[in-house]
């Protein structure tokens, strides 16, 4: 590539992706700035204390998520026992619980009338419900079920790549086992934990399924905004969406000050620790039992959803379990071919999202992935920016750029078309597919390249051949996580859809809506399944 | 296209009905909230998807019309429905009435113990037994606020009456719950025993078989004008048309209430093609006097100031 053209190249794809990740945010800040709505939201106390519930709340579920997930980490990675390795995949499926519906199985579990609630009612004899699930603690149990998984994954990839030798010196050193661990295993940990954090942070940021079944009166910001929207107050709605998008960018920034990558270095070289396998049976029997337990535990939910999506309607009132159990919701579901669509539609929109995603991550890849120059700096951030802005965010500021007619400002009507949304599936995977890829080319060794350039390679086949092929294990995991984000993706769908795109959770949404719980449920079921296969792919090396 | 809050039932009749009559003419409907379709029509303004806007209380409309987001268009069973039925410049009209009724789980409470009215719901008996469907998201709730705070209103010249009886409801509440549908599960689940819908809704939820009891409140219930409008910039005007002239039929009027519980609009139906539910509603039922147009101008600022001064405030 000649030095000009490559100069091009980066310029255009910076300016692709400030068009596509950063210009919809600028309008919506525009807007928000114009008329009294900014002084509105400044005056009312509400406004506040949700933006600061969903401050708080976002952070206990960092701190709940990282204390279940980085001791199980250390227990799949560190420890051998029987059924180990089944255990240690079981324990990621909290991941492929469909929103909504499975805020739903939760509540049909652990809510007031669930099963667990009405069998410690009959146990201790109480005349009335043990408990009750609302507020910030439903919402916090929910979002530490769902979320502990991606510090567990983060831990254990980043536990996987640790040099033992550096476990060893320390200990040669004299370190104790409780030092060792602190001083140098969590420190090398740090980029990876850190990585889980933000997500965690804005995942539980953006979410919405949680506390909109269990919120009740406890408002946080992305109820908030839908609440403000529906009661007609649009310019409002615009000031919330920038405050939590504000928000959103000062976690982003002060999380990736923590990250920290001096000492990446010292990762992926040298051989990972040994297991140290379980000696004494007894301990190693009430390990196993322990882990399976916690399979158990962790699996509820979904069996929960499974058995809600095979009780017909009207059928389950105050028994504890389901007296009729059958077939006909999926009877129901393919039986109608209209109601197949949204499986189609969500299929083809998670592939063309995710593809093109992997795409826009390949070509920063190969512009900035090693040699980055300055473009390096403005690309990466670009590509990270939508981390930063949950769903709710995005997908009103999609739809307020691309509902006006100014091919001089660049703004096209997009609203109403079928393109919006996997344009917008496209943008919110960014972070995911351009992290991965990313990695995976600062892990790749020139040297590997340049031979294959002087074999007489040209730099399409030397890209086909070699560097793809090492890339394969990065792409699959970035692009896995991707689909699945798509596949089940609510909170940007409801804003965007159409008739000739509706999602499935938009589908789950409406049989909710017309007190099809068994519909529903049955759509949640086949939304998990295609999740954990295609996971499942994207795990395999 | 239609969007419409009318759920799968009402909407699968009509469209296969109306195919019927006019096989060129494929019926599209997309099913959401009645607020929702405010919102989605007014973000897709510039390049309009629906044809048509079906159901929803006529005061959302008349805040869609202010917005212009409905074009003109009179159907000649105009003239067969009461004329504050029809909004201003013909931009929707009433298709269905809906009533609002106070619901009550059937397996716990007998007919003669539940409330009878709407001061009974802070009878001390109740409390924490009531759950109400998040008034916010609501027109049906919102509707029952509005002539709540009207009624304070005449009776006091004051919005204040109103707030204090709805921060006493409040104290009494239970649970605003965000979803219909979870609503009905936790009522027959006996979660909270109380609530307030719409009748429609109740009786399709007792055809298919949840226990749930309703009651008309005894001084009188808001009745929910539940319109019709052709949507402004529609891509298939004619047909839009053609379809808002059917839902007023009187065929589509009867079909509507024998198979959907839907209450006709018309006037001029006689009463004994009416299924016998609609003509026991009619009978039993007080209606309220609500100032519509009062509820379209004010609505969002009281709820606004429900959301923050009074709800959760009062337990």
């Amino acid at each position: 590539m000649s030095a000009r053209s490559g100069w091009f190249a980066r310029a255009a794809l910076t300016l692709l992706l400030a068009w596509l990740v950063l210009y919809p945010i600028l309008v919506v800040v525009a807007d928000a700035g114009r008329g009294d709505a900014l002084a509105t939201f400044v005056s009312r106390p509400g406004e506040w204390g949700a933006l600061w519930a969903s401050v708080w709340i976002s952070l206990a579920s960092v701190v709940l998520a990282a204390v279940i997930g980085v001791p199980l980490a250390f227990l799949f990675e560190w420890l051998e026992f029987p059924g180990r390795k089944t255990l240690g995949s079981l324990i990621a499926l909290p991941a492929v619980l469909p929103p909504f519906v499975g805020v739903v199985a939760f509540l049909f579990l652990y809510g007031e009338s669930g099963f667990v609630a009405r069998a410690v009612q009959a146990a201790l004899g109480l005349t009335r419900a043990p408990w009750r699930l609302q507020g910030a603690g439903a919402i916090l149990l929910v979002h530490a079920y769902s979320m502990y998984v991606y510090f567990y994954l983060f831990a254990r990839a980043g536990l996987a790549k640790l040099d033992a030798s550096m476990l060893e010196a320390a200990q040669a050193l004299g370190a104790g086992r409780w030092h060792t661990l602190r001083r140098v295993a969590l420190p090398l940990l740090r980029p990876s934990l850190a990585g889980a954090a933000l997500l965690v942070f804005m995942t539980a940021l953006g979410s919405f399924s949680a506390p909109y079944v269990f919120g009740g009166g406890f408002r946080v910001m992305t109820t908030q905004i839908v609440a403000t929207k529906l009661n007609g107050e649009l310019p409002l709605a615009m000031v919330e969406t920038v405050a939590l998008a504000l928000v959103a960018t000062l976690g982003l920034v002060v999380l990736r000050r923590t990250e920290g990558d001096d000492i990446l270095a010292a990762l992926g070289k040298g051989i990972g620790p040994l297991r140290r396998p379980i000696r004494r049976v007894s301990v190693r029997a009430l390990a196993t039992a322990t882990g399976w337990a916690l399979a158990v535990l962790l699996l509820l939910p979904h069996v929960t959803l499974v058995l809600v999506s095979l009780v017909p309607y009207g059928t389950w009132t105050t028994e504890a379990l389901p007296p009729v159990l059958s077939f006909v919701n999926y009877q129901r579901l393919f039986g109608e071919p209209e109601r197949l669509r949204p499986l189609v539609n969500s299929a083809w929109m998670a592939a063309a999202s995710t593809a093109a995603a992997i795409a826009v991550a390949l070509a920063a890849g190969a512009l900035v992935g090693r040699r980055g120059g300055r473009w390096r700096g403005p690309i990466e951030t670009l590509v990270a920016l939508p981390w930063a802005l949950p769903g709710t965010v995005f997908a009103v500021a999609l739809a307020t750029t691309f509902g006006a007619a100014q091919p001089w400002a660049l703004r096209w009507v997009l609203v109403g078309t079928v393109v919006l949304l996997p344009l917008a599936y496209l943008v919110r995977n960014l972070p995911v597919t351009g992290r991965a890829v990313l990695a995976g080319y600062r892990q790749l060794d020139p040297a590997v390249e340049e031979a294959a350039a002087s074999l007489g390679a040209g730099r399409w086949a030397t890209f086909r051949r070699v560097t793809l092929p090492l890339l394969k294990p990065a792409l699959a995991a970035g692009g896995s996580i991707a689909f699945v984000a798509a596949l089940g993706d609510f909170v940007t769908s409801v804003v965007l859809y159409t008739y000739d795109n509706r999602p499935i959770s938009i589908e789950i949404m409406g049989s909710l809506r017309i007190s099809e719980l068994g519909v529903a449920a049955a759509f949640g079921v086949m939304l998990m399944l295609a999740s954990a296969l295609v996971l499942g792919l994207g795990a395999r090396r | 296209m239609i969007y419409s809050p009318h759920g799968r039932d009402l909407l699968t009749l009509l469209e296969r009905r109306f195919e019927d009559l006019h096989p060129d003419v494929d019926v599209r409907w997309l099913d959401m909230g009645s607020q929702e379709v405010y919102d989605r029509l007014r973000s897709e303004r510039a390049n309009p998807q629906a044809d048509i806007w079906f159901g929803g209380p006529a005061t959302i409309f008349a805040r869609g019309a202010e917005d212009s987001l409905l074009e003109p268009f009179r159907p000649t069973w105009a003239t067969a429905i009461a004329p504050h039925g029809r909004g201003p410049g013909d931009r929707y009209a009433a298709a269905y009435e809906t009533p609002v009724v106070i619901v009550y789980a059937e397996q716990a409470i007998r007919p003669d113990e539940a409330p009878q009215d709407w001061d009974d719901l802070l009878d001390a008996r109740w409390k924490g037994k009531i759950l109400i469907r998040d008034p916010l998201a609501s027109g049906t709730m919102r509707a029952v606020w509005g002539m709540i705070i009207e009624r304070g209103s005449k009776q006091t010249g004051d919005t204040a009456a109103g707030f204090r009886w709805l921060a006493r409801l409040d104290a009494q509440t239970k649970e605003y719950v965000l979803n219909g549908p979870l609503l009905d599960q936790k009522i027959v689940r006996q979660e909270g025993l109380v609530t307030i819908w719409d009748l429609p809704d109740i009786l399709l939820s007792r055809r298919d078989g949840l226990r749930l009891g309703y009651v008309f409140p005894r001084s009188g219930t808001p009745v929910i004008e539940d319109a019709i409008g052709v949507v402004r910039g529609a891509r298939h005007r004619d047909q839009a048309r053609a379809f808002v002239e059917f839902v007023g039929s009187v065929d589509a009027q009867l079909l509507a209430a024998r198979e959907a519980y839907r209450l006709p609009v018309r006037l001029d139906l006689p009463a004994d093609s009416l299924p016998p539910w609609a003509r026991d509603v009619r009978r039993a039922m007080q209606v309220a006097d609500v100032d519509w147009d009062l509820l379209a101008r004010r609505g969002p600022q009281w709820m606004r100031h429900w959301d923050e001064a009074v709800r959760g405030k009062s337990r």
